[in-house]
């Protein structure tokens, strides 16, 4: 598992593919901002209070640069078998399932670290700007509860739905699906948007981080559909929110898992 | 490593029977598998390497029965293993790419790992291309970086499915020189639908037809299979139309023609020598005839 995680890393890390696109959809996210992007809440108009700052960065890094991760991630686990490598990879005396998961890990790792990169420059630039230290405290916090979980759902999402269809189609639909499922209003139409499903970890920044609307309700759409979906942002549920996502990447990975056996007899 | 299968069977889903009832004794040393396109070699190949699962039969390696799961990763701990179509990462180098599946076959200990892979390196010529990206390699050095990924643990066991197809001439004779050296104590089961590359580093050797075993033994006797069944023909007018032609050379004003076939194919017919290639198609002929 650490081989390939290792090496998966390495190859990964080393695309330039990956470093143009995510450096093509920063300038737009910047761009789409301006001139919010230059304040240091992002023109929410709480600038000095660290936490404030690092939830709307959270959202904001969220917001695009999770489709490029998922779109990045959506060839890696079906190349083995295109580049004619899986049968040497499969021939040797060690665990599919280690395999997978150091694939999973490697690949995921790699693709975040733009994504880390953009959040923790903020972070820092913030640190220098203000003079105050504990921001980078609240980054790592931040970062780990609101940004992670999400990252670790839409990694094995991404991987595993090529399986399914080509992935130039999963990459459309996986496009389709962010906004639909993650970023539209809950009372636009149904939808998983803000639900315990959705991956932006708003759960985490309202029920840890006491982050507030900017209509001052802390959670919650009262007339839109799959409302049960949509449990009040408390402490207990930004845990199950994390945990939910954790357990559905561990589903995908374990059906990619039966999957490969399957095709392999 | 001795390998031995009893009444191996392999049918795929839609009802495609691969192998039919193989029963094979293959002894240490250099072994060749010979049959044509579509004859089940590669699946038969699989299925030693412990990717696929028969159908029915058994299969030992060594003394441990491929098909259990503690078997498939005894037999895979000192296997080498060289597909058809080989792949490889092209933007690794070729000591990355090696040092990748020295990890994944357990070589866990870096300098160990790296003194073997330097060694390979050096067994199949590629040390002053080690460090440039696969991507810019030919498919003879692709084929080297093969053999070596399959070296890298030492195996008892050498698979090779195809492994000249493709290749130059120059290539193909060194590729094959290098798997006649690494015979040794080791077995080698070369794949391939290559008559002369099994007539140049095979004693023994297995041919299968539509998924069927139809010759197992020495070379000599499946040379002997063509025994007077092989003609020369020389002639001006139409080629022969019985037996296989399996030479056709321009003669005088003539043609001169080399054709397997259990009767003279023409009243001018000479007995010829048969070769590793004519007692191939002599057996071909028998097993299907066409």
């Amino acid at each position: 598992m650490i081989a390939t995680l290792r090496y998966e890393f390495l190859m990964q890390i080393r695309r330039p593919v990956m470093w143009i696109v995510y450096g093509l959809t920063f300038v737009v996210l910047v761009a789409t901002m301006w001139p919010g992007y230059r304040t240091l809440d992002l023109g929410l108009g709480d600038g000095h209070d660290p936490k404030a700052a690092m939830l709307a960065s959270a959202r904001l890094t969220m917001s695009l640069l999770a489709i490029v991760y998922g779109c990045l991630l959506a060839d890696r686990l079906i190349r083995d078998r295109r580049l004619g490598i899986a049968t040497i990879l499969e021939a040797a005396p060690c665990s599919a399932a280690g395999r997978l998961v150091g694939k999973y890990l490697g690949v995921c790792a790699a693709t975040a670290v733009p994504i880390a990169l953009v959040f923790f420059g903020r972070a820092v630039v913030y640190t220098f700007t203000e003079g105050k230290v504990e921001t980078l405290a609240w980054s790592l916090a931040v970062f780990a509860t609101v940004i992670l979980p999400g990252l670790i759902f839409l990694g094995a999402l991404a991987l595993a739905g090529p399986l399914l269809m080509p992935p130039l189609p999963f990459r459309v639909l996986f496009v389709a699906y962010w906004f639909w499922g993650n970023l539209i209003p809950a009372d636009m139409m149904p939808t998983l948007s803000h639900t315990i499903f959705a991956a932006t970890g708003d759960y985490a920044a309202y029920g840890l981080f006491d982050r507030a609307r900017p209509d001052a309700v802390v959670y919650g759409w009262p007339d839109a559909a799959l409302n049960f979906l949509r449990p009040a942002a408390t402490p207990a549920v930004a845990v199950l929110w994390m945990g939910v996502m954790v357990a559905l990447a561990a589903a995908i990975l374990l059906l990619t898992r039966l999957h490969a056996a399957r095709s392999e007899s | 490593m001795r390998i031995r299968l009893s009444q191996l069977t392999k049918t795929y889903k839609g009802g495609v029977h691969a192998l039919k009832g193989i029963d094979l004794d293959v002894p240490t040393g250099m072994y060749g598998l010979l049959g044509s396109n579509g004859a089940g070699k590669t699946t038969l190949m699989r299925i030693l390497a412990g990717l696929l699962r028969p159908t029915s039969g058994t299969v030992l390696l060594g003394g441990h029965d491929v098909t259990t799961k503690e078997g498939r990763l005894a037999v895979q701990r000192t296997l080498g293993y060289l597909p058809q179509d080989l792949g490889v990462y092209p933007d690794l180098t070729a000591r990355q790419f090696l040092d990748y599946i020295a990890l994944l076959k357990g070589i866990d200990e870096r300098s160990a790992r790296r003194r073997r892979i330097g060694e390979l390196l050096e067994v199949v010529a590629l040390t002053e291309h080690a460090d440039r990206k696969l991507k810019g390699y030919s498919g003879g050095m692709l084929r080297r970086v093969g053999i070596a990924q399959a070296l890298l643990n030492d195996p008892r066991l050498l698979i090779v499915d195809e492994p000249t197809t493709g290749l130059d001439p120059e290539e193909r004779i060194r590729f094959r020189t290098l798997l006649s050296r690494l015979a040794g104590e080791r077995t080698v089961l070369l794949s391939t639908h290559i008559v002369e590359d099994v007539a140049q580093t095979c004693r023994y050797l297995a041919v299968l037809a539509k998924g069927r075993l139809v010759f197992q033994g020495d070379v000599g006797a499946l040379v002997a299979a063509a025994h007077r069944q092989v003609w020369t023909v020389t002639t001006s007018g139409a080629a022969p139309s019985t037996g296989r032609i399996v030479a056709a050379l321009p003669h005088g004003s003539g043609m001169r023609y080399r054709v397997v076939a259990p009767v003279p194919p023409d009243p001018s017919a000479r007995p010829a020598e048969p070769t590793l290639e004519d007692g191939y198609l002599a057996l071909m002929e028998a097993a299907a005839p066409v």
